[in-house]
């Protein structure tokens, strides 16, 4: 009930009395108080405590704000408006004289026109006509239809298909962490997808009876492919995303990153990097000097498909397939009941050690392999291949500012949740805008020196 | 330093002088709207000559120039036959070969590693190494050893290959597999699209006698054929039963396979009436000659050796 200080004098005389029918400084929610000079003067907290119960809180004195705390302060500091009291003479006084603020604003604007030369006006136009085009270009939708468009900015020729709902279906169910891991991962592609102008293609890897059934459980993955180069006639490469995946830069287009120089960036030759020791190349004798050939026919018109290799040879969750012949040959022979048969208890990975068992014997998959340095498309995490450390070929790398980080194998014994929430946080923190940065570490930092406290804009 | 008034000008102004230095055609205008076309010119350019993101043109596939038409490959096995016998098969390929401007190939069972693989395999990398020994050539015939052409007048390329000829000799929607496969060619299938084309006997299909049109598709065929998984896979009949095999799981396969009728390139001298070998067929097949010994296939085939040295001298 009692004040924590005492009430102030008013600059003007007399006292402020919180409360009280004059302007106090606060404007309360005050349900049937009529402010008018007939009702009794009245401390505002005992009033509020009369009203009882009426979901408001009672009068408190706790710091509410910087500005309410300080708001008296403020006012009484102000340069007063008018020396005199006498307001309404001063109106009188002014009538009938000519006064800038009786003319419309148009008119004002009008008048400014009219007055400026011709040369200024040109100018002006030529930056009105820049901030405007800057604004259609860059705040509207003209520049999704432009990244997007085949002829222009060509993000229709991407599609990115996301496996989701692992494991989903008729094995067991999802938990929170699980619908956590793959929100976030969706709506990364999802924005992704949006500044690019790409298509997104989320398909549904719950384990099917129809695969069980086959034998072939996670050849889904061929049958995506496929069916995603159907529906989506304008594609050129597909990209495979397992759902453990965030995209770490998303300011990265495709075509800047990768495909405007693929040449330059994926190698054919597996020797440079070659975790399988696979024989490469081939040496058979009836075959011809391209299939014999380390990088094919070294052209970049003939790479089909582009995969990373991680400490344990071909990693499949992050791979790019072009619409070809060549890819629907792939995608067609690359399961096979005899090969399955002599295999599945070899093949842990399945459809992944099936394509590499495919590289390994078959001249006609290597002429159109090409790989990419596994940290362009498919970091991982310290957590994955971590037998021999930290790896510059493999782990992401804050620094480097890697592409894509995926937390291959976090569900066998890691915290995919744990992985995927601090790579989000660390993405959104790499690439905050020059408004956040000013923010987080210019006024925020000034803030803490000159008061101790941390303080969140 | 300044005077009051502005100097006057010259009463006699020199005659003949250009108001400005410069050329007369360029007026301020002009220069504004040439440089408004040269900037709308480099627009262009840069939208042309941007690098095309992914949208490499799909890859030109070097036509073969037929150079020759045609490849003859055949392999030979000489713990299974005589060499009087195989002589013959030789000769025969070399003289047809002549007649057309074909080349041959006659591979020896055990010049391509097969990895443990019954020698019936060689065939596959055989016809493989033809295409890569002969980039050019259009087709490649393959004939296994107990055969004989008998017809020195049909070419290839015209008697099967052409591909209105196609369109009339294959079997459309057809089991692959007899009596009863629920796998059948497609009926859709047009000629120019066939690059492989095999016949078919009444066990199943009948690869000692098979024709690929050289391209990507038929180094791809022969290189899924050869698979080691199927070599290593104990199939009854090597690698007659691993070409079912794929052409009954793999469409990309059956999508480019033709089958047409025995007596075109693979007349049998014995059994069903429809595949009897008659005077005129291109060829003639002895199928399983060899199970009892080399000296079999030689008598069996004694009067057919003569029937096409003759049919060869005549022409």
């Amino acid at each position: 009930m009692s004040l924590s200080r005492s009430p102030s004098p008013i600059p003007g005389g007399g006292w402020a009395s919180p409360g009280l029918n004059i302007a106090s400084g606060r404007s309360s929610p005050t349900r049937g108080f009529t402010g008018s000079s007939g009702t009794p003067v009245m401390w505002e907290s005992s009033r509020l405590k009369k009203a009882g119960g009426t979901g408001y809180p009672s009068f408190s004195t706790k710091n509410q704000g910087f500005f309410v705390r300080h708001m008296r302060r403020f006012s009484s500091s102000l340069p007063r408006f008018s020396g005199s009291p006498y307001y309404a003479d001063k109106e009188k006084l002014g009538r009938g004289r000519w006064s800038v603020h009786n003319v419309p604003l148009l008119a004002r604007i009008w008048g400014i026109m009219s007055r400026m030369n011709k040369k200024t006006k040109i100018r002006l136009l030529i930056l009105f006509l820049m901030l405007l085009s800057i604004f259609i270009f860059y705040n509207s939708p003209l520049v999704y239809h432009w990244r997007r468009s085949t002829w222009l900015g060509g993000g229709q020729k991407f599609v990115i298909i996301l496996g989701a709902n692992v494991g989903g279906g008729v094995m067991d169910w999802k938990g929170a962490r699980e619908w956590a891991i793959e929100r976030d991962s969706v709506r990364n592609k999802k924005k992704y997808v949006a500044r690019w102008g790409y298509d997104l293609e989320i398909v549904d890897m719950s384990t099917k009876k129809r695969y069980a059934h086959e034998w072939r459980e996670s050849w889904e993955k061929v049958d995506f492919v496929r069916t995603t180069l159907r529906k989506y006639p304008k594609a050129e490469w597909v990209w495979w995303l397992d759902l453990n995946t965030f995209i770490m830069e998303p300011s990265y287009s495709l075509q800047s990153h990768i495909f405007d120089h693929i040449e330059k960036h994926v190698y054919r030759d597996i020797n440079e990097y070659n975790p399988l020791n696979i024989t490469h190349p081939l040496a058979e004798p009836y075959l011809d000097a391209e299939s014999q050939s380390p990088i094919g026919d070294g052209k970049a018109s003939s790479v089909n498909l582009i995969l990373s290799q991680d400490c344990s040879g071909f990693n499949l969750g992050s791979f790019f397939v072009r619409r070809s012949v060549w890819t629907d040959r792939l995608l067609d022979v690359w399961w096979d009941p005899v090969a399955y048969e002599q295999k599945h208890m070899e093949w842990a990975h399945k459809e992944q050690d099936a394509l590499e068992q495919l590289y390994i014997s078959q001249a006609w998959i290597r002429k159109h392999t090409a790989f990419l340095p596994q940290r362009m498309i498919n970091s991982f995490p310290a957590g994955a291949c971590s037998e021999n450390g930290n790896d510059t070929r493999i782990h992401y790398n804050e620094q480097d500012r890697d592409f894509l980080v995926n937390m291959a194998g976090c569900e066998w014994g890691r915290d995919c949740w744990g992985e995927m929430y601090n790579f989000r946080e660390l993405s959104y923190y790499l690439n905050r805008t020059w408004w956040e940065r000013f923010k987080e570490d210019f006024l925020a930092l000034i803030w803490f020196k000159l008061t101790g406290q941390r303080v969140k804009f | 330093m300044h005077f009051a008034l502005p100097p006057r000008k010259t009463s006699h102004p020199p005659p003949y002088v250009p108001r400005s230095t410069r050329l007369p055609g360029l007026r301020k205008t002009r220069l504004k709207l040439i440089a408004l076309a040269g900037l709308a010119f480099l627009a262009l350019v840069y939208l042309i000559t941007r690098p095309s993101s992914g949208g490499h043109a799909a890859r030109a596939q070097r036509a073969p120039r037929g150079n020759p038409p045609v490849v003859l490959v055949t392999v030979l096995d000489h713990s299974k036959y005589t060499k009087a016998y195989l002589d013959a098969v030789k000769e025969n390929r070399r003289q047809y070969a002549e007649k057309h401007g074909y080349q041959t190939l006659i591979a020896q069972v055990g010049d391509y590693d097969l990895k443990g693989a019954p020698f019936s395999w060689t065939a596959v990398p055989a016809v493989r190494h033809a295409l890569s020994k002969y980039p050019d050539c259009h087709y490649v015939w393959y004939l296994d050893a107990n055969s004989f052409i008998m017809n020195p007048k049909l070419k290839v390329e015209e008697h099967i290959m052409q591909s209105s000829r196609l369109d009339e000799l294959m079997k459309k929607d057809f089991p692959v597999v007899p009596p009863d496969s629920i796998i059948k060619t497609f009926s859709h299938l047009k000629g120019q699209d066939v690059d492989f084309v095999v016949t078919q006997d009444k066990e199943g299909l009948s690869p000692g006698s098979l024709i690929v049109r050289n391209g990507d598709w038929a180094k791809f065929f022969l290189e899924t054929w050869f698979d080691p998984l199927y070599r290593s896979y104990n199939f009854q009949k090597a690698e007659k039963h691993a070409l079912e095999h794929i052409v009954q799981w793999h469409p990309t396969i059956l999508a480019r396979m033709a089958i047409v009728d025995q007596r075109l390139m693979n007349a049998y001298n014995k059994g069903a009436k429809e595949a009897l070998y008659q005077n005129g067929d291109l060829a003639v097949r002895f199928p399983d000659c060899e199970t009892s010994g080399g000296k079999a296939c030689e008598t069996e085939t004694e009067s057919f050796v003569q029937a096409w040295r003759r049919l060869f001298e005549i022409s």
